[in-house]
């Protein structure tokens, strides 16, 4: 990458930017003209409501632009381009007297890619399931393509092995995409004792792991950053199914669950015996508890991860399993400001026969890596403006990541948001140090319609 | 994020629709004790009705002129009179938050806070928020979530400043001024009703900074309901309005729709 290319490239995000305030300043003009607060007797035949017209679908979404540019040079990967979206989302529901539709995709164009998308979010049909009889009214079904999330972390999953979208996270997308769907089958059930969730998904879905696509990443087998750009297909990628379960249930302010998930590795951590990237099994158990304490919110949350390819811990092409501890804690700091604090663990079981028999032991992780997190949240003018930082550090690894996002929307029509994506590490090929040139800034322009 | 907001917001109205119903029974006291002014205006204001189901709508004006709305369901049911709630709050404008579900387990007594879960549709995440920011914004609007639900009672000390023949007004002194932004306020009550039908806020030297009051009452089922609502900000200038429709009052909710169930798949029955 050029210096002059670099310039460029900055050059025509500010001209993006600005023309995102021109646009803004323009729409903000003609709309909302009159400086001052009209009588409110006006104002109340003003607004319409929506659920007197008997319509039993509904239609909306937004129009978005999203950009970003790297904070510095990734030699590696050919552009400082690491966000450049333009997308529509269209969302339609259709109601029948005893279930729903509904369908959510999104059509963009990525920019980094140069590649035309469609990201179909959501496309399913949810009951509850009393026209089955009485005892059906203590279940509901969920089918189709969807997003699910479960478990008491702040951006840090255990028990949750639903598929994550990475990429879009570090790119600085809105949140909402760091959860990416899946076709998936889900039956609740609700009963006196305790409630259960079953998930079936037919046909595993990883997560969208960082891939050198947008950022590039270390390979220790190679002792090197690379940016390969690389997608695992069948066979390397499991078409078995995934099974995950939930059993909780609340007993005065607390929460109990417990939870099991059976199917793969998430990310393509594992590698065949020609050295491709592939998924190896993986069962999880864990148990979550949330409660009030004080005047915050406490949690807690354990998972075993039964790396089932590798029970002794002694094979280095697959990865060891894992204990993962979550301590956390959440509340209103003053007004209109929340700080969160969390400790998260992970421990490699049978670590020194992963050491012993590790291709790369000086860049194998530690036996226990410690993470804190924390986040403040600040409020202002009357919530139009949200302000957020979110950090992960790792004292073991002493790397970390820092997400800070400030969000504008002082009207229904338009969101203005805008933030830094920071990887920090003292060594190459740390969690997160290995994302230092991954580092960026973004903006992004969302339109309800 | 607008979530949040909803959030808040969700609280408050809940807990509005309940200060929109009084018991007609309340009206006949005609006593000048003042803490039995105040017990009989707090039933009246929230605790009429075993349940109830409104649609409601905000507008919120900011002091430059700009709008934004709310629209959401709000399903409401007492644990016991003068006591623990239940609520849920659907929300279906704007866009952004539809779908957008708030549970709120309201506590009476003030030694246990208010037990709230946000269900936040595209993340399918089910988040519990913690206590504290009753005195910010409900849903970004001018309401505060204490408006909604309904400061209580014994947080204040109160004296009747006025008196005529419909109105009773109050003077609220906070016990604990560490808590609150204000310095005293007033209210009145409707004498018939025991309904308040306007708050003044003030800061230090009578300085009026805030006012609530009930715009438009209607009869709902023999409840005498505030419909139409007014919070203004008189230092900018901005305000919100609320109102409700399609208000049903005994519906017969039962404890099953107040759940997380409801959060993730609403009770459709309910909603239509």
């Amino acid at each position: 990458m050029s210096r002059f290319n670099k310039e460029d490239m900055q050059r025509r995000l500010l001209q993006r930017v600005l023309s995102i305030i021109i646009f803004i300043v323009c729409v903000h003009g003609e709309v909302y003209s009159k400086p001052f607060p009209e009588p409110y007797e006006d104002d109340w035949g003003m607004i319409d409501w929506e659920e007197e017209s008997e319509d039993i679908y509904q239609l909306s979404g937004f129009l978005e632009m999203a950009s970003g540019v790297r904070l510095s040079n990734d030699p590696i990967i050919g552009t400082d381009k690491t966000l450049s979206d333009l997308r529509l989302q269209v969302q339609f529901d259709y109601d029948l007297q005893a279930s729903q539709f509904s369908f959510v995709s999104d059509a963009y164009f990525d920019g980094v890619l140069e590649q035309t998308r469609i990201n179909i979010r959501e496309a399913t049909w949810e009951a509850r399931l009393g026209f089955l009889g009485a005892w059906g009214n203590r279940f509901d079904a969920k089918v189709g393509q969807q997003v699910l999330t479960w478990g008491t972390g702040d951006n840090v999953f255990l028990n949750d092995l639903f598929p994550k979208d990475f990429q879009s996270f570090f790119a600085g997308r809105e949140v909402e995409y760091l959860k990416s769907p899946s076709l998936s089958a889900k039956v609740s059930a609700y009963f006196d004792v305790f409630n259960l969730d079953v998930v079936l998904t037919p046909e595993f879905e990883p997560d969208v792991y960082i891939n050198g696509d947008y950022f590039s990443f270390f390979l220790p087998t190679a002792a090197t950053q690379v940016a390969l750009g690389f997608d695992v297909t069948p066979p390397l990628r499991p078409q078995s199914p995934e099974y995950a379960l939930r059993l909780y249930k609340s007993v005065g302010k607390s929460e109990y669950a417990g939870y099991f998930y059976s199917g793969f590795h998430k990310s393509p951590n594992s590698i065949t015996q020609d050295y491709g990237p592939t998924f190896s099994s993986l069962n999880v158990y864990g148990a979550s508890f949330r409660t009030t304490l004080g005047n915050g919110i406490f949690n807690a949350e354990f998972a075993y991860y039964d790396s089932v390819d590798d029970e002794n811990g002694d094979k280095p092409l697959v990865p060891n399993g894992q204990a993962r501890w979550l301590l956390g804690y959440e509340q209103e700091i003053v007004g209109n400001l929340e700080g969160s604090l969390q400790l998260h663990t992970e421990s490699i079981l049978d670590h020194q026969a992963l050491i012993q028999n590790s291709l790369t032991p000086k860049f194998e992780p530690k036996q226990h890596r410690v993470w804190f997190t924390q986040r403040l949240r600040y409020k202002g003018m009357q919530q139009a403006l949200v302000l957020n930082a979110f950090n992960f550090y790792s004292t073991t690894d002493q790397d970390g990541y820092l997400k800070v996002s400030a969000e504008y929307s002082p009207v229904d029509l338009w969101r203005l948001s805008g933030g830094l994506n920071i990887f920090y590490g003292k060594q190459p090929f740390t969690f997160w140090g290995q994302f230092e040139d991954a580092s960026n800034l973004f903006v992004r322009f969302r339109y309800f319609y | 994020m607008k979530v949040y907001k909803i959030a808040i917001a969700t609280t408050l109205l809940a807990l509005v629709l309940n200060s929109v119903v009084y018991n007609a029974d309340a009206a006949i006291t005609q006593s000048v004790n003042v803490d039995e002014i105040v017990r009989e205006a707090e039933k009246a204001a929230y605790y009429s009705g075993e349940d109830g189901i409104a649609d409601a709508r905000m507008l919120i004006i900011d002091a430059q002129g700009r709008k934004q709305m709310r629209q959401f369901t709000i399903l409401r049911r007492d644990i016991t009179d003068n006591g623990d709630q239940q609520m849920m709050v659907f929300f279906s404008r704007p866009s952004d938050v539809r779908d957008t579900v708030f549970r709120v387990e309201k506590h009476a007594d003030l030694k246990k806070d208010d037990d709230r879960w946000l269900y936040m549709p595209a993340l399918d995440l089910v988040k519990r928020i913690s206590a504290g920011g009753k005195r910010t914004s409900f849903v970004g609007s001018h309401f505060f979530y204490e408006d909604v639900s309904g400061r209580t009672v014994s947080e204040d000390n109160f004296e009747l400043i006025e008196e005529n023949k419909k109105y009773y007004v109050l003077k609220g002194v906070p016990l604990d001024k560490s808590t609150v932004e204000f310095d005293y306020y007033s209210v009145t009550i409707d004498k018939k009703s025991f309904l308040p039908i306007l708050i003044n806020f003030y800061k230090e030297s009578d300085d009026n900074y805030r006012r609530v009051e009930a715009v438009e009452i209607q009869d709902v089922q023999g409840f005498p309901t505030v419909v139409r609502s007014k919070v203004s900000d008189l230092k900018t200038g901005g305000y919100t309005l609320m109102e409700f429709r399609n208000i049903k009052y005994n519906v017969g909710l039962d404890d099953d729709v107040f759940s997380e169930r409801s959060l993730r798949n609403p009770p459709r029955r309910w909603l239509d």
